[in-house]
Order: structure tokens, then sequence, then C-alpha cells
């Protein structure tokens, strides 16, 4: 009998070591993934992100990465590969050139409100405006300077705002994605740290995060598609999709992708989407602008 | 010897507590998942049923007040689900369609549409709690 005390004072003290190891442990985790804005580092982030992929897919070079889906599945690859023979958002550009180099009705133009007159400027985009404390997209401040030039705002998704996006990413093809969090600047980190959060959390009916698709699930099939890699994501919007079948902006996929989960999708450029497109432009830093792109 | 043992004896006992320590919550789902509404389980010595609890709600005597009521509810979670981001496209829908019911004096089906809603929108309330508690186990180290 006394013996069985003292092996169950064993257990005992041995399952509660346990449990305090697994406790301690988890508290640990939390601190080396950055889930506080005292700890979160975007550029561990960002290098933890791309080892995750070396591993998963070791042969595939990283820069390959900007084009999605058909950067990891051959399959893919061969039928994007004979699409992109005639990209099919070619007219889009050809158009989004245009309506770029058309003057507002008081003569100014999109040239006017950009730095280096819009051209090649797209890797530095979305980029932490400090003045106004929030994350600012291309296609805002698209937006932004037709209001400042009195003319009407375009809608967010499709058409003319998605073709001159593609015209100003076209520009800048080859460029490096350089997105800077100021350090001096808390908020900064906080709308990194809010992005990452967004992406990670389980959302919807259908209990999905961005991660469980374009993380765990990139290249495994959910019914009939293959979800691409979250790595390079922004890089080559705006895109082409096929399911569109016309050019559509990045939020535009956002917005379909939280749908799809069957949540109420928040609208394009709500705050929380442009925090997102901070942390995965920022995932893609070092990764070169392709856009505008096509994919399914 | 002794030392030894003790490591194997600790993983079993904690591999026991999770087998054993299973949940009301985790049973409550088995059980639903395996038999539907409306089956009968035990557990810790007490019986219980695999109805949700706005189902129970919608078992009431169907006439207006009660419908109304059930609809209140349901859209106050829902309005407290889209206050946090995490709405779910499913109790708007199933609300509607419940005023729809309740205007045209279908008061059970009123109720059910709204006992629907309800549980959606709890269901997304607890989704937006999980995730605050657990979004980092995700993160690639």
């Amino acid at each position: 009998m006394k013996s069985s005390c003292r092996v169950f004072m064993h257990v005992r003290r041995g399952s509660l070591l346990a449990l305090s190891l697994m406790l301690v442990s988890q508290v640990m985790l939390a601190a080396e993934t950055g889930t506080q804005l005292q700890r979160v580092d975007p550029e561990a982030d960002r290098l933890a992100l791309q080892q995750y992929y070396l591993k998963r897919f070791p042969h595939v070079p990283m820069d390959e990465y900007v084009n999605g889906i058909y950067a990891v599945d051959a399959d893919s690859r061969k039928q994007w590969d004979a699409l992109m023979a005639f990209p099919p958002y070619e007219f889009d550009l050809e158009e989004g050139e245009a309506l770029f180099n058309t003057p507002f009705a008081n003569g100014k133009g999109y040239g006017d409100c950009f730095e280096n007159g819009g051209i090649g400027i797209r890797h530095q985009y979305p980029y932490w405006n400090r003045e106004e404390g929030t994350v600012k997209t291309l296609e805002q401040e698209i937006n932004e300077c037709r209001v400042e030039n009195g003319e009407a705002p375009l809608p967010w998704k499709r058409g003319d705002i998605a073709k001159i996006s593609a015209y100003m990413a076209f520009t800048s093809r080859g460029k490096r994605f350089a997105i800077q969090i100021p350090e001096d600047d808390p908020r900064a980190l906080q709308a990194y740290l809010d992005g990452k959060k967004f992406f990670y959390s389980k959302r919807g009916q259908l209990n999905l995060s961005c991660a469980n698709c374009h993380l765990q699930g990139s290249r495994i099939l959910i019914r009939a598609d293959l979800p691409g890699p979250a790595l390079g994501h922004p890089t080559h919007f705006p895109v082409f999709r096929s399911k569109w079948g016309e050019i559509g902006t990045l939020h535009r996929r956002y917005e379909g992708c939280h749908r799809d989960t069957r949540s109420v999708p928040l609208p394009p450029q709500s705050d929380a989407f442009r925090k997102l497109e901070y942390f995965q432009t920022y995932m893609s830093n070092g990764l070169p602008v392709n856009g505008p792109g096509a994919r399914k | 010897m002794k030392r030894k043992m003790l490591v194997p004896a600790v993983v079993t006992l904690l591999h026991a507590q999770g087998l054993y320590a299973a949940s009301f919550e985790q049973v409550f789902n088995e059980q639903r998942a395996l038999y539907g509404k409306g089956h009968e389980f035990s557990y810790g010595g007490k019986i219980h049923t695999t109805f949700h609890p706005e189902e129970i709600e919608a078992m009431a005597e169907p006439n207006a007040a009660n419908a109304r009521a059930l609809i209140d509810g349901a859209e106050a979670l829902r309005v407290e689900s889209a206050a946090v981001g995490y709405e779910w496209r499913g109790p708007a829908i199933y609300i509607r369609q419940a005023r729809e019911a309740l205007a045209a004096g279908r008061y059970q089906s009123a109720m059910e549409l709204a006992a629907r809603a309800k549980y959606l929108a709890r269901m997304s309330l607890k989704q937006y709690r999980n995730a605050e508690a657990n979004w980092q186990r995700a993160v690639p180290e």
C-alpha cells in the first residue's frame, strides 16, 4: 500500500512537471513567433516563411515564387506557359497606359501625383504613411489622385483602376519589393502585426485562415483547385483571372477569398485588407515585381 | 530503475488523461456528428440530448412573440460578431428569411430559421475567441 502510494506521488509529481514544461513551452513558442508588438520581428517572419517553402519545395528557386502555383506544380505550369504565349491582360495593359496618360479635366495627370511620374514605383507599395497613420496602397493613391484633381474615384475591384494599376506595375517589372516598416513608428509595426494576425486567423463558417489554403494548403487540392503559395502572392497583381474573364485587383481577390470561407467579406481597401497587403508584401520583399499576371 | 519507469508512466498517464478526459463539448459534438439532433447520450452520470440550445428554444410554442424573441436574439449575436470582424454569411440570410416567415404568420418556420441564425452567430463568436487565443500556432518558425 505504502509503495503504491509512493508510485502515485512520483507519477503525480511527474505529471505536474510535464504539465509545467508544456505550459512553459507554449509561452516560449508564443514569444518566438512574435505575436505581440514588443516581440514581433518582420524580418524573422520573412526568413521563416522562405525556409518553410525551401523545405516544402526544395527545388524551386526563390524568385520563381512570383509565379504562384505555376512555380510549384508542373502540370499547371504547362497550361500556364501555353496561356502566356498571348497574355490575356495585354489589351488591359494598353488601355491602362492610355488611361494613365490621359490628362484630367484640369490638365494634370496621374504622373503629377506620384514620385518619378508614377513610373517604376510599384515595388514601394504598400507603404506606411506616417502623417496619416495608416497603410497606403497603390490603388488607394490612384483614387486619391483623381479626387484631388476633381475626378470621381473609380470602383476598387475591376475596370479602369485595375488597368491603371496594371500599367504602373508593368513599368516596375523586375524591381524588387522593398517594403519598409519604420522602426521609429510603432504604429507601422502594429499594422504589420495586425496583417499577420489576419493572415493566420481562421474565419468563416468553413473555419479557414489565409494560411490554411496558402501556406499549409499550397499545392494541395481543394476540390479541383490547387492553392498557390503565400510567398510571392502580391507580386503579380493586378491579375487577369480566367474565372473573372477580366483583370482585377488584389483586394478583389481578398474579398473573394474571404467570402469563400463563408464570411461576410470586408470591403476592398478596408483597413484590415490594407494591413493584410502590408504583411503579405513585406513577406515578398526581395522578390521582383512581375505584375500584371494571368491566373486561373 | 524506478526513475527510468517514471517518464513512460507520466507519458502514459497524460495520454490516458487525454483519452478519457473528453470535455462535454467534445462528447456532444461527436454524438451530434454521429447521430444528428435529438439523440440521447450520457455524460457525467446524466442523460443529455444532441439538440443545440437554439434548437431547444425553437421548440417553444410557435407564436409571434416567441419568434420575435428568437429573431432578436439571433440579430444581437450577429451584430456582435460583425463588430469584431467575424460575421459569417449565414446568419443575416436566415434572419431575413425568419422575418419574412414571421410577417407571413409562419411562426414555426420563423423560429427554426432564427434558431439556425442564432447558432451560426454564436459559433462565429466562438471562432473569434478561439482565433484570438490560438492564431499564432499556425505561424512557421
